[in-house]
């Protein structure tokens, strides 16, 4: 009779203790850290993909700067970073470095950012690629790399079934091409060079960022001309609706749950990716050059013989990809004087210096948004790919930074979800979608 | 007696203070917040009255969570109890592995929630999956994927981690109910089951008291499993109300309606636990 409540009464100390336990040994960490004479930089990154090498590009700097220390902290991916971040404002550590995303973050932020101005790299800057991030001719933030993405295809697979990707240029000869590949796929022909390969696509309806900000930037960047004309905008037309419903189903229709659609709300961007197009069970996903080190580190051979397809949007411009920055690095004002410096050298010596240059480009796998990298060349096929379509002129502007907060994926994202389950019809998600852009302007 | 006064104070002060500072200060500063239309980030919270209350009403989606929660607390409180009064029932019976098994079943408990979640996330997308393919059971298949394998989800989770912790509570009520009685009982010629339904449960009553309590609470207050098992999705069909309301804060920066949210869905558990409460301790039987 005692010892049960003996057992709880034991479980219970264990518990209080432990907790006890916790709470001291975080603060005491804290103080020791705050002891020693350096200058202390704390940067919160969303960059899943290069977490590990931005603490390599770390080292190295503070190899030269031997009186400041650099802590990095990585959220992003299928995480929230704007939620991560505000909880961590409210926590009251606040981060030195930090990210932000286009106009509508930089309006919420404002009153934690350093004017970025005078900073060398400011000169440096492709033309209107600051244009997102400077108010009243201050600018605020560093743009992290240039980015594009659109139909990421496996090269082995299109030339087993005989496509000239040459071709794809428009909607028409996309559909036409995927029409051949699932034939040829279901017929079996592919299945000795390929045997895992089960279906054309496969679409992460569950990642919100892929549908309701991607996908659906694919047309509303040719509705809005630039990410300040969308944060301007009251509301949203949705001029090329139709052929973003061509492009979900498209991309439902040819995936491995084309029965069943409302599976794909269960498929996320590892699923995607990894075990998606990496081990070539899948020909082809909707993503970007931001994947190349996630297929590469799968298969390196796999990832050689990407390329991208243009997502053409049907009614408008067709042979075209969106290009676009797709986060910033921003400085907290708040910061003390010697952080602060700190940290913009950081900055500066990440994206100016020959060795941070070479970070950029080559372990990063980054676009670079600034000029003077013309000894840098990108060295990953999908990097090539973006940059040759920004070469030739093909590409739209990325305005999804310019949506109403949370809008894209939390409203956009949530509806073509219920497209996909049969909840709602195209016509409400539209609707839908409409109304509340107008609502939260 | 002199001195009671001061060690009245000297061990409740600390206590009242900490008590004070983390729960009752923030609490008053979130009333006050749901009156004024602060984002989040900003220094300006302007004061709008009961606009964010009425906001509340017209939210379909906060609606919704309401009724998923709801439903969610009714299932999970019928399944974790029973499950961790039958769990005791069966550890109190003198078996030679009892101890063994009670450390099994209490186990799962001592996982955190997130992990826990994500375990379970492997299993319903992964293991499952491949299991129908197998086995040709289409149900076992796409788990997760729509509201209904979700709440399941959610339901099997949560009752995997709570059984052995409510078990723990009716061993020790369990425990102290006389032999004598039973034995009383058995001469008298009742059966196992006769026993069990008007001897065993009126005096485990006060333990269903805490149980029912603490199961009640805690599904309407739940959040990680919520977040790591389905993340709200899909298309926030299995949003919780605490996922509801983090989102509203911090996903929409709309911090004064998540603070409306917030007070209402206090008020909501408080009522809900303490009704809970008072009729179960009216069946309570003293010894």
């Amino acid at each position: 009779m005692f010892k049960s409540k003996r057992l709880i009464a034991f479980v219970m100390t264990v518990l209080m203790t432990s907790m006890l336990f916790a709470g001291c040994a975080s603060k005491e960490q804290k103080e020791v850290s705050e002891e020693k004479d350096k200058v202390e930089v704390n940067v919160f990154q969303f960059k899943v993909e290069i977490a590990k090498e931005l603490e390599e590009a770390v080292l190295a700097y503070e190899k030269e700067h031997p009186n400041v220390k650099i802590n990095v902290q990585t959220v992003g991916g299928g995480d929230d970073y704007g939620a991560a971040l505000k909880a961590k404002f409210q926590s009251g550590s606040e981060p030195d470095i930090f990210n932000v995303g286009g106009p509508q973050d930089v309006q919420d932020w404002m009153n934690k950012l350093e004017d970025l101005s005078d900073q060398p790299w400011v000169d440096l800057a492709l033309p209107g690629i600051l244009s997102g991030v400077t108010v009243d001719e201050k600018v605020f933030a560093l743009p992290f790399n240039i980015e594009g993405y659109g139909f990421v295809y496996n090269k082995g697979i299109f030339e087993a079934a005989g496509i000239d990707p040459l071709k794809i240029v428009d909607y028409k000869s996309l559909e036409e091409a995927v029409k051949t590949l699932d034939a040829k796929i279901k017929n079996g022909e592919l299945k000795e060079k390929y045997p895992l390969l089960e279906a054309v696509f496969e679409y992460p309806a569950k990642e919100t960022w892929v549908t309701g900000l991607h996908t659906s930037n694919a047309i509303l960047g040719q509705e809005f001309n630039s990410s300040i004309e969308a944060f301007h905008a009251d509301k949203v037309a949705f001029k090329y609706g139709d052929a973003l419903k061509k492009l979900i189903d498209l991309q439902a229709n040819y995936s491995s749950n084309k029965d069943e659609k409302q599976k794909l709300n269960a498929v996320d961007y590892t699923r995607q990716a990894e075990e998606g197009l990496a081990i070539e069970r899948v020909a082809m996903i909707q993503q970007g050059n931001w994947v190349y080190g996630k297929i590469k580190g799968v298969d390196e051979n796999v990832a050689k013989n990407l390329d991208i397809l243009p997502m053409p949007v049907k009614g408008g411009k067709e042979d075209c990809i969106p290009v676009g920055v797709p986060m910033h690095w921003v400085v907290n004002k708040d910061s003390k004087d010697e952080v602060k410096a700190a940290a913009k050298d950081f900055l500066n010596w990440l994206y100016t210096s020959d060795e941070g240059k070479d970070y950029i480009v080559n372990k990063f796998y980054f676009i670079p948004p600034l000029k003077g990298f013309e000894n840098f060349e990108p060295k990953d096929a999908l990097g090539k790919a973006v940059k040759r379509y920004a070469e030739a002129g093909k590409t739209t502007p990325w305005v999804f930074m310019g949506y109403p907060t949370g809008w894209g994926m939390e409203v956009l994202g949530n509806d073509i979800q219920k497209y996909l389950a049969g909840e709602y019809t195209w016509e409400e998600v539209i609707s839908d979608a409409k109304a509340k852009w107008e609502k939260m302007r | 007696m002199k001195n009671s006064k001061f060690w009245f104070s000297f061990f409740i002060g600390p206590i009242l203070f900490a008590f004070i500072i983390v729960v009752i200060v923030p609490m008053f500063m979130g009333i006050y917040y749901s009156f004024t239309n602060w984002n989040g980030i900003g220094n300006t919270a302007d004061w709008i009255g009961f606009k964010n209350y009425i906001e509340v009403f017209r939210d379909h989606d906060f609606l919704s969570a309401f009724i998923f929660t709801a439903k969610f607390a009714i299932v999970s409180v019928i399944t974790i109890n029973l499950m961790g009064f039958g769990l005791a029932l069966l550890v109190t019976r003198g078996l030679k592995i009892s101890n063994l098994l009670r450390s099994v079943f209490f186990m799962p408990n001592l996982i955190g929630g997130l992990i826990l979640g994500f375990v379970w996330q492997f299993i319903f997308t992964k293991a499952f999956d491949g299991l129908g393919r197998m086995l040709d059971l289409n149900f076992l298949e796409g788990w997760l994927s729509d509201p209904v394998t979700g709440f399941w989800g959610l339901v099997i989770l949560m009752s995997w981690q709570m059984a052995g912790y409510m078990m723990v509570i009716y061993i020790a009520s369990l425990e102290n109910i006389p032999e004598s009685l039973m034995e009383a009982a058995e001469i008298d010629g009742a059966n196992a089951w006769e026993r069990l339904i008007h001897i065993t449960i009126p005096l485990v009553a006060p333990a269903f008291t805490v149980g029912l309590f603490l199961t009640l609470s805690n599904s309407f207050k739940l959040y990680d499993q919520n977040l790591s098992l389905t993340g709200g999705g899909p298309y926030n069909s299995t949003q919780m109300l605490a996922m509801n309301i983090y989102n509203t804060a911090f996903k929409f920066n709309a911090f004064g309606l998540a603070q409306a949210k917030a007070v209402i869905f206090l008020i909501t558990v408080a009522a809900i636990s303490l009704t809970q409460i008072y009729y179960s301790k009216k069946r309570e039987v003293e010894m």
